[in-house]
């Protein structure tokens, strides 16, 4: 014999999207960094930026910054991003 | 028997139905879900679902809203379970669908909210007469626990953030503290009690209207004075409470919400102040200064850099505790007895909370001046 139980959770509609392809090196690329507007996120992105520059020789390296930290960045903001860079690094820090 | 076993697992069935063994004592099974929020609930039964969707209107499939983070489907099937689990009476369901559409508006930002990692949970606030009709509690301990409705009110609330918008702790709500108000926060305002117009009409609404007011908050915080027998000082002890620097809305404004207990409220209003002189005395006297938000630099240039454009950068300035009376929300709820109010800092700027009708009641341009409601 069986009881019925119900599950109040409700059905999530999603599409899968698949991840842009990697890049094997970073040399000579184009570096985007979005900076989230978190306190420290700016601080963050500035270390990364140095530690990564070591060893690395970036054709450019763009700053960007969102609107807020609570939101997704602005499509048009990500459009201008995905245009003129091969790679991004986001901020998340408090 | 382990809780493993006496939970036991699910099969489906016909119709996506979700079937266990006999043998599985269902309270445990409930409580093993990912979902719960760590208290029994009430057992879901057909029939019982049903008596909810009856009071939602029927169509158990038609969608209400979708509720981030994970944007699962709101129907009102769904939602009757939520109700049902939750303990709250059918007749509830109304006021529950109310805040969580109100929830749903983009304003209110609540796929950031569940994943925040402070500690904001939705504080529900309900006007009008169905406060009545549903037996809610905006008197003696209105926050605390007691009376079905108001626990049960903001404990569906929060299960369907839980199960349906996915807010489960450590997963999508990164909450570091969490605050005890995630497990239930709905109050009523006073309205027979109150020295002036309720808030629902004073943002326009007609006093047989019923509302919700959603914000996002931190947890209430006792405001004492049995001193003062003038407005003045009964809000001084308020502005104390707003005025520290450790609050999300002292950091980062937004809105806030303020609850003057009885006896404050009726002794400020008897020296003729009204809600809006409330709200002002309130703005033009809490807060901080730039030097104090910013440590003076002790530690670089780092401050909110969503702080308003018009405040001066500089060790002195006055930075008010939000950025305009109208963002202090202002409600009067509580006991005859007590010399008591309390203030509830809300989240930051990063949501605005939302005023909505609980039936089809829109709000026209609010009879007041100055504070003064025409009823």
């Amino acid at each position: 014999m069986t009881q019925r139980v119900f599950d109040p959770c409700g059905v999530a509609e999603a599409s899968a999207k698949p991840r842009a392809p990697r890049l094997e090196s970073l040399e000579g690329r184009r570096l985007a960094v979005l900076d989230n507007t978190k306190w420290n996120g700016g601080k963050l992105l500035d270390a990364l930026v140095d530690q990564l520059s070591r060893d690395i020789r970036f054709s450019h390296v763009n700053r960007y910054k969102k609107e807020t930290f609570t939101k997704p960045a602005a499509p048009e903001l990500m459009r201008e991003i995905a245009a003129n860079n091969d790679v991004a690094v986001i901020a998340i820090a408090d | 028997m382990s809780e493993a076993a006496l939970a036991g697992p699910a099969v489906t069935g016909d119709h996506g139905k979700l079937w266990v063994d006999d043998d599985v004592d269902l309270a445990e099974w409930y409580l093993a879900q990912p979902w719960s929020d760590g208290l029994p609930v009430v057992t879901p039964t057909p029939e019982k679902v049903a008596a909810v969707v009856q009071v939602l209107g029927g169509e158990p499939q038609r969608l209400e809203c979708r509720v981030p983070p994970r944007m699962g489907n709101l129907t009102r099937e769904v939602l009757a379970i939520n109700i049902v689990l939750a303990g709250a009476k059918p007749e509830y369901a109304p006021v529950i669908r109310a805040a969580l559409l109100a929830m749903a508006q983009p304003q209110l930002n609540l796929n950031a909210l569940q994943a925040s990692t402070h500690m904001a949970a939705p504080l529900v606030i309900v006007n009008g007469p169905i406060r009545r009709q549903i037996g809610m509690n905006a008197g003696c301990n209105l926050f605390g626990p007691g009376n079905r409705a108001n626990a049960t009110i903001g404990r569906a609330i929060r299960l369907v953030m839980l199960s349906v918008g996915g807010g489960i702790a450590g997963e999508l709500d990164k909450a570091t503290l969490g605050h005890p108000g995630k497990y239930t926060y709905c109050i009523a305002e006073n309205e027979e009690e109150s020295p002036w117009a309720p808030y629902h009409v004073e943002n326009g609404y007609a006093p047989e209207d019923s509302t919700v007011f959603v914000i996002p908050a931190e947890a209430p915080h006792s405001v004492t004075n049995h001193v003062a027998n003038d407005p003045q000082g009964i809000l001084d002890s308020m502005v104390s409470a707003m005025s520290t620097i450790a609050s999300n809305t002292a950091v980062a404004g937004g809105a806030c919400a303020v609850v003057l207990g009885i006896e404050h409220a009726k002794m400020i209003a008897a020296h003729g102040w009204k809600r809006a002189d409330v709200r002002s005395y309130l703005w033009s006297n809490a807060g901080n200064t730039f030097g104090a938000l910013s440590f003076n630099h002790r530690y670089g240039k780092v401050y909110n850099r969503s702080l308003p454009k018009w405040i001066t950068r500089e060790r002195d300035s006055k930075v008010p505790i939000v950025a305009r009376p109208e963002d202090i929300h202002l409600f009067v709820a509580g006991g005859a007895a007590g010399r008591f109010s309390a203030f509830i800092p809300g989240w930051g700027n990063y949501a605005a909370p939302v005023l909505r009708a609980i039936d089809d009641a829109r709000a026209t341009t609010a009879n007041c001046n100055d504070g003064t409601c025409s009823l």
